[in-house]
């Protein structure tokens, strides 16, 4: 079983609070909160509980983000995750995929693991991008789409796990060091914070990493350095058609059977 | 002349194909070879690509993305592609990043239409769990995964295709090994069905009892990402952005609001019905029929009168 164990996290916005605005044709972005992607709680919850079976493992969660999002790594230290990396700086706002991947791997590349787990997708932008690339330049094995770890099943330097894609389900089994990222349906749940550590003091076990540590040419990071460029966002409009209204009577029923039938699906 | 590589999926042949059509789009109607990259050698689909680089080589397996990676990084260092396509299927999606990667080349995910932007080739996909759509530009090579299926393709006639046989030389030991696969049954696939009676959060518990008018209708159910995530149903019959886009005649939503992230899921439906409690929810801005009501006693009513005109020995 893995000793060291990197948890990739990204804090998103909860696109599922986005309200849209029919009439203006826009999407209502304000006060929507931050949350941990849901693939990556799934991931971090397996690592909790490997670390869980086995005591001396460690798990540590590697982010990049701004620093407004330190309270929740404070949360997640406190429901058992052992250290916390958030890369953060000014240049690397604006980074693609490419280069986000560039930055996280060059931290990764400078510490020791054994096993590396992820989300598959991410909410915000779901290019599903950033783990395989990573897996790319650590030049590691990857699977997106996990669904369940054998935390059990212990074979030396190996881990047996499941991924279920299109209605198929399969087994592999992959040697470690490894890059393996779940999905959101897989079964596991994050731990809740005990009660005597909501307020637990955990800053001591954060370090935050800028480029000055990384070194990577400041032509290479943000929106300098990415190769894709967003050019326009807008919001999805909805075309009119013309439409009956009916309701469930006998009568609405029988609009709806005739429809059906004029067009030869009865 | 430009050159398309074109990664050809054995398993979905017709989406495969659908790829020539954002290709053609990209290329802004300039001529340009296209190149199909197959890793089944035992798959021929002839007439529609210039050339079909068949890989032969066994050790190379359907899920093995370092070694596939190896063999198109050899491939494009002797053809230089201007433009390569992979399906975004979860395959393909962890192949493509692996490979632009390795190629050091700008990549756009799962890519849904193609427009201009000051003279360049715009990518637009969803963002935001298809709340927002984003335009990107990318340096060439252009690279792209596109959602299978959203793209139909017809060529004005079917051409002479040159196979090519490939013998990679950089394939490495992989330490990933598939013990089983266990597939769930001749499964059908929603996007195959020409009538689709689909539940949402309106029907919430009651999602099954809606089956009957799939069945009347000689079609199949499908489900809203709310019903798939409350595990009432699985993500294999989940109609949306991060579920599959289709294509019916006839969908018929049944409690279903029609958030955009489901909408995405809907392509050149011909006819739709919804039935909801709510006359303005976005799905109804849609619908050729509206029923206001409630979604499960509809269906009992339109059963029972499918039923009455039908010949029992007919269903």
């Amino acid at each position: 079983m893995p000793k060291q164990i990197i948890c990739l996290v990204k804090f998103v916005p909860n696109v599922d609070g986005y309200q849209y605005d029919y009439e203006r044709n826009v999407l209502i972005r304000e006060n929507v909160r931050m949350i941990i992607n849901p693939d990556d709680a799934c991931a971090l919850s397996l690592a909790l509980q490997l670390q869980k079976n086995e005591p001396d493992t460690q798990v540590e969660i590697v982010s990049m983000g701004p620093l407004s999002v330190l309270p929740l790594v404070r949360d997640l230290l406190r429901r058992g995750v052992k250290r916390a990396t958030l890369l953060s700086d000014k240049r690397f706002v604006g980074s693609d995929t490419y280069v986000t991947s560039r930055i996280i791997a060059r931290y990764l590349s400078t510490i020791s693991y054994d096993l590396i787990v992820s989300g598959s997708h991410s909410m915000d932008g779901d290019t599903a991008h950033v783990p395989a690339q990573i897996a790319e330049l650590l030049q590691l094995e990857q699977m997106s789409n996990v669904k369940r770890v054998e935390t059990e099943n212990n074979a030396e330097g190996y881990l047996f796990f499941e991924v279920e894609s299109e209605g198929d389900r399969s087994r592999y089994r992959i040697e470690l060091p490894a890059l393996l990222s779940l999905s959101r349906d897989s079964p596991y749940k994050l731990p809740f914070v005990r009660y005597t550590d909501l307020k637990l003091e955990v800053d001591d076990r954060i370090t935050i990493i800028t480029n000055d540590q990384l070194g990577i040419p400041n032509e290479e990071l943000g929106l300098k350095g990415s190769l894709t460029k967003v050019v326009e966002t807008y919001p999805k409009t909805l075309e009119e058609k013309q439409r009956i209204v009916v309701t469930n009577d006998d009568q609405g029923i029988e609009t709806v059977y005739q429809f059906l039938k004029e067009r030869g699906f009865v | 002349m430009g050159r398309t590589l074109i990664y050809y999926d054995e398993n979905n042949p017709k989406g495969s194909v659908g790829l020539l059509e954002a290709a053609d789009l990209m290329n802004q109607g300039d001529e340009h070879k296209r190149y199909a990259i197959c890793f089944d050698p035992e798959t021929k689909d002839h007439g529609y690509f210039d050339y079909w680089l068949r890989i032969e080589d066994e050790r190379i397996k359907s899920y093995d993305v370092v070694n596939m990676t190896n063999c198109i990084e050899e491939l494009h260092n002797s053809y230089r592609f201007d433009c390569i396509l992979i399906p975004a299927t979860p395959l393909g999606r962890m192949l493509a990043p692996r490979l632009a990667m390795r190629l050091g080349v700008g990549l756009v995910a799962d890519v849904t239409a193609i427009g201009r932007y000051n003279g360049q080739v715009k990518l637009i996909r969803p963002a935001f769990d298809g709340k927002m759509m984003a335009g990107i530009v990318s340096a060439p090579p252009l690279m792209a995964t596109i959602r299978p299926n959203v793209f139909q393709y017809t060529p004005r006639r079917l051409g002479e295709t040159t196979v090519i046989a490939f013998q990679p030389q950089n394939i490495q030991q992989t330490s990933l090994t598939r013990l089983e696969t266990k597939t769930g049954g001749p499964l059908q696939d929603i996007c195959d069905s020409k009538v689709l009676v689909s539940g949402g959060g309106g029907v919430g518990g009651s999602f099954w009892e809606i089956a009957p008018l799939a069945n009347a209708l000689g079609g199949m159910v499908s489900a809203s990402r709310r019903i798939v995530d409350s595990g009432i149903a699985t993500r294999a019959i989940q109609v949306g952005q991060s579920g599959k886009i289709v294509s019916p005649k006839l969908y018929i939503a049944l409690g279903i609001y029609g958030s955009l992230q489901h909408i995405e899921g809907l392509k050149n439906v011909e006819y739709i019905i919804s039935v909801n409690t709510n006359k303005n929810a976005p799905i109804c801005s849609l619908s050729d029929i509206i029923v206001e009501g409630d979604a499960i006693e509809f269906v009992k009513k339109l059963v029972e009168r499918i039923k009455r005109e039908t010949p029992q020995n007919q269903i």
